[in-house]
């Protein structure tokens, strides 16, 4: 009998609560008119970024393709006259994108970032193919100290063999000295 | 000469009825995601028309504009016709259902029944108990897992709470007398059955939920568990008229509740057609707060509550109710 | 054999088997850098360390350096072994820089996996780096040296295994480097397999560079067809074009490396003049268009001058399936052929090797490196089938010794004699010192005919031939070994030869000596060829012929009638005569450009296909990707297209085996699988080798070696002492048509970075002719031919025969003005030209 009081007591409560809830003003935020500030780490449309010197971060190295769950990142590596590896084309199916944002958690060198722009909308589902060229902004994004080349070692005209960080001279091995 | 009157005075009554009925079941949808909006603290349906009253048309065009797909391994048959028996067995069962009393029109006497069968009762339950089909059917013609699960478990929630929902009414009949539903109205002229019989009413509130497949008993479409249930693999109007279906449906255990409970179309003031309605949207608005409320029974639960509280509870009240009336 | 438990799992293993080994065939895969199987221990770079528990070591040790005995107890787990190999991926990876995105290894990099599974995940060492500057290595690999672990592989596979010298190791101590001495183009044909051994991204390659993904590519497994050898690789393509390919471990074909001519050779396969729509008169037409076209004509010019009017030819690097198809095409609708060589004496030589491959004298390459003398006949192993130097060079490596007898001048990458003479002498030679080395009583035995032939050399006194001591000192070394073997070339050596080469192995084999006998071939499925080539006609009746208006149509499946045609002007000549000509092939050649029909055919890498390798190996290679027109190349530089489209661009090509079946209107197998199963069935009716051949999809790894595929014929035959050889000519110098590794291969010079490592073509001539002639190395001359004149540089050379001049078939020359062959040069015909 107490078992039956409280099942009606805890039926009551839930109508009870929900009766209420009827004037309460709903905190729905309508989307057109309101729009919400969203954080900076918000993950929506993808960028491709530049260093500090202008150029451009991404070296094609294939690890956002890679990583990417729905494998809507494709693209082709190329080099530079002065040896910098870059992507020829690089092209995002935001069709198939699915924001989850591994590709910038991959990205070795901060060039491909997600911003909080999210109003992509078309009718044409081909314009939501972006190639290197819509992906590619003048900024360093969230990160705007980063120069791959100036760490990586390799020859680039941002530095010969020995001029980067933490890098010391090159061995003369033409030298007989100890 | 007369036979023509009559005949076109059926077609005109039949005309109003389906179309109110549709009407009132399109609204009924709105009124349903408004006030469960509201339930939720959210607004709701708000942007098709001022304050979203176009959701209803604008929904209709979208089903019938839809791609209606059948998927190939389907029994293409019966995937075709199990919509069509659920919305049908729905919008019959108004066929029997007083909403006001007679009319005097050009000297001829119009009763607000489409026709008044004196076992009216028995016909509803016939009628009721062919859902069952349209839900199994529609499960098993898809030849999807989910589907056939929530079908299965729709025939079986259907059938068991059948039984409960014929047993609350056996008290009424005994009051009333009578298998047509006319006479039960007409028996309520005093005092509306509910007072006499509220552990009936509850009986028949919570079986009629049940067989409606509302939230709480919303096993057979079970969205989290089973997609949509019996109708995943439904689009378009078909899916439209399954969904016809389960809101004429509401209506006709509104109706049933109000005939049965609160004495059909009586009441002062107000025309009789208009209480009948008001009626039938309180006992909606109910459903949905319900709705709004609980969360879905587990399955042992559903089976628990049928047959092990329901049926005896039902047995028990038509025993007292004999031996009152006896006395 | 040595009990030892590694894991707590218990292996027995042969006597001096590395630890490493012994985990690996227990499946346990102990980290290794310096370590390779083919190279051998050094235990350079301290990662395969082991935990000893048990057994006459303990502790800490080297699993490369210790040779497994019984009793030991090792665990690889050992909490003390994983902290060790985890330092010393930390210590190796001090200097390491950090440019693993910008770096081609990365993804398939033996350091990275190491470096991760080990845990080292960051840097601890705050000091600076060690860089170094990188040199020019030529156009196939690239080095980037400040990744070096400095694990010694390269330079020992450079210097020690492939036995070339000017790469290898300076310096000492932190600033130890590995390279040339100043920049250059390796001199080895081996370089390629520098990026397959480097155990991170030192050596990478270059015409893949910067291309894609080991995990983005489309990887399978395939054959090289560049040669004769079969040797196994692995292709990779990319969005639709073939990228790069590798050394595919064989156990017994080539076993860890190959040569670059078969890594570098696939660039016809993706290339840009590639032809991909089939045409009619030089118009593009629909495939099927094609297809009725020639049916017609071939109705037409069958119908007016009887079936013999139509003739094939087929290919020695066509796949079995395309041969077989041919053939049974031409049989079912009488057509003459099909012919599979342009050169009746080389067909002889090659049929005759065929036959003469019996099951217990046969050697694969593998088994080659184990001989201890090799003897290898009118053979330019470097320039004819690379990766027979490299395994000559294992068995020289190991105390085997190593003889050439041929006119050419012939470069190994190790010592060797060589017995410079001229052609006709080569029989003598070989003969001369084989019987020197063979006892009489044991030729004897093996019954008259054989006592006969050795009764008919002359002895080494009798001959009285230059070289004399040499050759005798030769034999007595020949007479102490145990696993000698003969390797005769098919090419430039005399009609006689092959057989006289299998009547000495023999000879030597009496001796009871594990001997081997080991042909080569001039092209991919030449095995093949000669298994199906019947013994009607030649291609000089057929072009008679043609001449004289019999022949009016000529079918050519994948092969270019130009490239190793003396005549160039017949040939032109000829197809002017030819009604129709209908040629299948995938590279633009100039038979392609001439033809009247013409149908693009998929390449090996498409199509796959069945393959013989000169010791009668039947090997399989799979299809690598569905082939089209390279992404790179349909979108113009910049994207791909952007479109959505069903089919594939550029992918009209089919195989040819397909093309040939529906030429002659047969019944189109649906599948290769079916395809291989037809042509078994049917090649099976005819030479009942080919019945034991498993289904295609259940070919073991190596192949299939066939059992004994012809009638062996004649044994001991005395042909070669009768045989007229030209007769040395004090006017002239003989004409020796040779094959360069770079530049002479009809597929592979379509690769644009082999073109770059290609030698310039140049005549050469021994010192005494040049003398005469009063020419000197450098150079240019012009021989006067009866088509015109051909002018290239000469080289002179002291290791090659007097009263010969060797001429490379070199695209860069127009050798095919010679017109007739055999030619003798006479001095006259020669003069220099100044420059």
């Amino acid at each position: 009998m107490k078992s039956a009081w409280e099942a009606v007591a805890a039926l009551a409560t839930g109508f009870a609560t929900t009766f209420k809830h009827l004037f309460r003003k709903p905190i729905t935020e309508e989307y057109p008119e309101y729009k919400r500030p969203l954080p900076e780490r918000t993950r929506a449309v993808i960028i491709l970024t530049r260093d500090p010197d202008g150029g451009e971060r991404c070296v094609a190295c294939y690890l956002c393709s890679a990583t990417c769950p729905v494998s809507c990142i494709s693209m082709q590596s190329a080099e530079r006259e002065d040896g910098r590896r870059y992507a020829s084309w690089f092209r995002i199916n935001f069709a198939r994108c699915i924001y989850c944002g591994l590709c910038e958690q991959a990205c070795p060198t901060s060039a491909i970032q997600l911003t909080p722009y999210f109003e992509t909308c078309e009718r044409d589902i081909l314009k939501l193919v972006y190639e290197k060229e819509d992906l590619l902004v003048d900024h360093g994004g969230k990160d705007n100290e980063y120069n791959f080349y100036k760490y990586a070692g390799v020859v680039t005209k941002v530095g010969d063999k020995g001029a980067h960080i933490k890098e010391a001279e090159p061995v003369d091995i033409k030298s007989n000295l100890p | 000469m007369d036979w023509i009157v009559g005949f076109l005075v059926l077609i005109i009554k039949l005309a109003l009825v389906l179309g109110g009925l549709l009407l009132l079941a399109a609204y009924l949808v709105l009124l349903e995601r408004k006030f469960l909006g509201r339930l939720q603290i959210r607004y709701g349906p708000n942007r098709a028309g001022p304050f979203g009253v176009l959701q209803p048309l604008a929904d209709t065009i979208k089903m019938l504009t839809k791609e209606d797909a059948v998927p190939e391994a389907a029994d293409r048959v019966l995937f075709l016709l199990a919509p069509a028996v659920v919305a049908a067995e729905a919008l019959l069962i108004f066929a029997v259902v007083p909403f006001g009393t007679s009319v005097t029109l050009l000297g001829k006497k119009i009763p607000m029944v489409i026709t008044d069968l004196n076992v009216g009762l028995l016909f509803v339950f016939a009628l009721a108990s062919l859902g069952v089909y349209g839900v199994a059917l529609g499960g098993w013609a898809s030849n999807s897992k989910y589907s056939l699960l929530g079908g299965i478990r729709g025939a079986a929630q259907m059938i068991s709470y059948e039984l409960s929902l014929g047993l609350s009414l056996v008290p009424i009949v005994m009051l009333a007398r009578s298998f047509s539903l006319v006479d039960i109205v007409r028996a309520q002229a005093n005092y509306p059955f509910i007072l006499v019989q509220p552990v009936s009413f509850t009986i028949f509130f919570i079986s009629a939920m049940a067989e409606t497949k509302r939230i709480p008993f919303d096993l057979p479409e079970a969205e989290n568990e089973l997609g949509a249930g019996y109708h995943t693999e439904y689009s378009g109007m078909r899916f439209g008229l399954f969904f016809l279906g389960e809101y004429v449906n509401l209506q006709v255990f509104g109706a049933l509740v109000a005939v049965f409970f609160l004495g059909g179309w009586r009441g002062p003031i107000l025309p009789p057609v208009v209480w009948f309605l008001v009626k039938i949207l309180a006992v909606s608005i109910l459903m949905i707060w319900v709705r709004g409320t609980l969360p879905r029974l587990r399955y042992d639960q559903l089976m628990h509550l049928g047959w092990k509280v329901l049926i005896p509870v039902a047995l028990l009240n038509i025993v007292i109710t004999g031996a009152v009336l006896l006395l | 054999m040595p009990n030892i438990v590694i894991d707590d799992r218990e292996i027995e293993v042969p006597a001096g088997t590395k630890v490493i080994d012994a985990a690996r065939q227990l499946d346990i895969m102990i980290p290794r850098f310096c370590y390779h199987v083919a190279l051998g221990s050094v235990g350079a770079c301290r990662v395969c360390a082991v935990k000893f528990v048990e057994g006459p070591f303990k502790g800490v040790q080297m699993s490369c350096m210790i040779d497994a005995k019984d009793g030991m107890v090792v665990s690889t787990t050992d909490e003390e072994a994983v902290e060790f190999r985890k330092y010393v991926i930390e210590c190796l990876m001090l200097h390491h820089p950090h440019d693993c995105p910008v770096c081609d290894e990365g993804g398939h990099c033996l350091l990275q996996d190491m470096t991760i599974s080990g845990g080292h995940g960051i840097r601890r060492y705050l000091g600076s780096k060690r860089t170094y500057r990188d040199q020019y290595l030529g156009p196939l690999v690239q080095h980037e040296m400040n990744r070096c672990i400095h694990c010694y592989r390269c330079s020992r596979f450079y210097q020690e295994f492939a036995g070339y010298r000017d790469l290898g190791v300076m310096q000492s101590a932190n600033r130890v480097f590995f390279g040339r001495y100043e920049d250059g183009i390796l001199e080895s044909p081996f370089t390629g397999n520098l990026s397959d051994i480097c155990p991170t991204g030192v050596y990478t390659d270059k015409p893949s560079r910067f291309i894609g993904r080991r995990w983005d590519y489309e990887r399978s497994p395939s054959l090289c067809i560049n040669c004769s050898l079969g040797c196994h690789t692995v292709a990779s393509a990319r969005y639709r074009q073939l990228v790069r390919q590798e050394a595919r471990y064989s156990e017994e074909v080539n076993g860890y490396f190959i040569c670059d001519r078969g890594r570098y050779g696939f660039f016809y396969a993706s290339h840009e003049k590639r032809p991909r729509r089939a045409l009619v008169e030089g118009e593009e037409v629909a495939y099927h268009q094609a297809i009725d076209t020639v049916r017609e004509k071939l109705a037409q010019i069958s119908g007016s001058a009887g079936p013999e009017a139509i003739a094939c030819l087929s290919s020695e690097r066509s796949s079995l399936e395309t041969q077989a198809m041919l053939k049974r095409v031409c049989q079912n609708k009488n057509w003459s052929g099909p012919l599979f060589f342009m050169e009746q004496s080389l067909a002889e030589k090659v049929k005759t090797a065929t036959a003469r491959l019996e099951p217990g004298l046969t050697v694969s390459l593998r088994e080659l490196e184990q001989a201890d003398f090799i003897l290898a006949v009118g053979a330019d192993p470097i320039n004819e089938a690379p990766m027979l130097a490299l395994a000559m060079r294992q068995a020289q490596r190991f105390g085997g010794r190593v003889v050439v007898i041929d006119p050419r001048p012939i470069f190994l990458p190790f010592d060797f004699q060589h017995l410079p003479v001229r052609l006709h002498e080569v029989d003598l030679y070989l003969s001369l010192m084989i019987k020197a080395a063979v006892d009489r009583e044991t030729a004897t035995e093996l019954g008259p005919s054989a006592a006969e032939f050795y009764q008919t050399i002359p002895t080494l006194e009798t001959a009285a031939v230059p070289l004399q001591e040499q050759i005798a000192t030769l034999a007595q070394e020949l007479r102490g070994c145990q696993r000698p073997v003969i390797v005769c070339g098919t090419e430039v050596v005399p009609q006689t030869t092959p057989a006289l080469a299998a009547d000495q192995v023999l000879l030597l084999k009496a001796m009871d000596k594990q001997t081997g006998l080991f042909y080569l071939m001039p092209g991919a499925n030449t095995f093949g060829a000669s298994l199906l080539s019947g013994d009607d006609g030649s291609f000089s009746t057929t072009l008679e012929s043609i001449e004289k208006g019999k022949i009016k149509a000529l079918i050519v499946t994948e092969r270019d009638l130009f490239w190793k045609y003396q005549n160039k002007q017949r040939l032109e000549r000829i197809i002017e005569k030819l009604d129709l000509l209908v040629v299948l092939d995938y590279v633009d050649s100039e038979t392609a450009q001439k033809s009247d029909v013409f149908f693009p055919v998929s390449s090996l890498y498409e199509a796959g296909g069945v393959f013989i390798n000169q010791e009668g190996r039947v090997q399989v290679a799979p299809k690598v990707y569905l082939g089209g027109t390279p992404i790179k190349q349909n979108s113009g530089g910049g994207h791909p297209p952007r479109v959505y489209g069903v089919g594939i661009p550029g992918s009209e090509p089919r195989p040819a085996w397909q093309v040939v079946v529906e030429i002659g209107n047969g019944e189109l197998p649906p599948d290769e699988e079916t395809a291989f199963a037809t042509t078994r069935k049917w090649l099976a009716e005819g030479n009942p080798v080919f019945a034991n051949l498993p289904p295609i999809d259940q070919f073991p790894d190596d192949g299939v070696r066939l059992g004994p595929a012809l009638d062996v014929g004649s044994r001991f035959s005395l042909d070669w002492q009768t045989e007229r050889h030209p007769k040395r000519n004090s006017d002239g110098l003989e004409l020796i048509l040779v094959d360069w590794t770079f530049g002479t291969e009809e597929l592979s010079i379509y690769s644009p970075h082999l073109r770059q490592v290609e030698k310039e073509p140049c005549l050469s001539m021994h010192t005494s002719d040049a003398v005469r002639l009063g020419l000197s190395s450098g150079d240019k001359v012009a021989i006067r031919f009866d088509g015109g004149r051909v002018e290239a540089s000469l080289c002179v050379a002291e290791n090659m025969a007097s009263g010969v001049i060797v001429m490379p078939r070199h695209r860069l020359l127009e050798w095919q003005k010679i017109k007739e062959l055999p030619r003798i040069v006479r001095f006259e015909e020669i003069e220099k030209v100044s420059v």
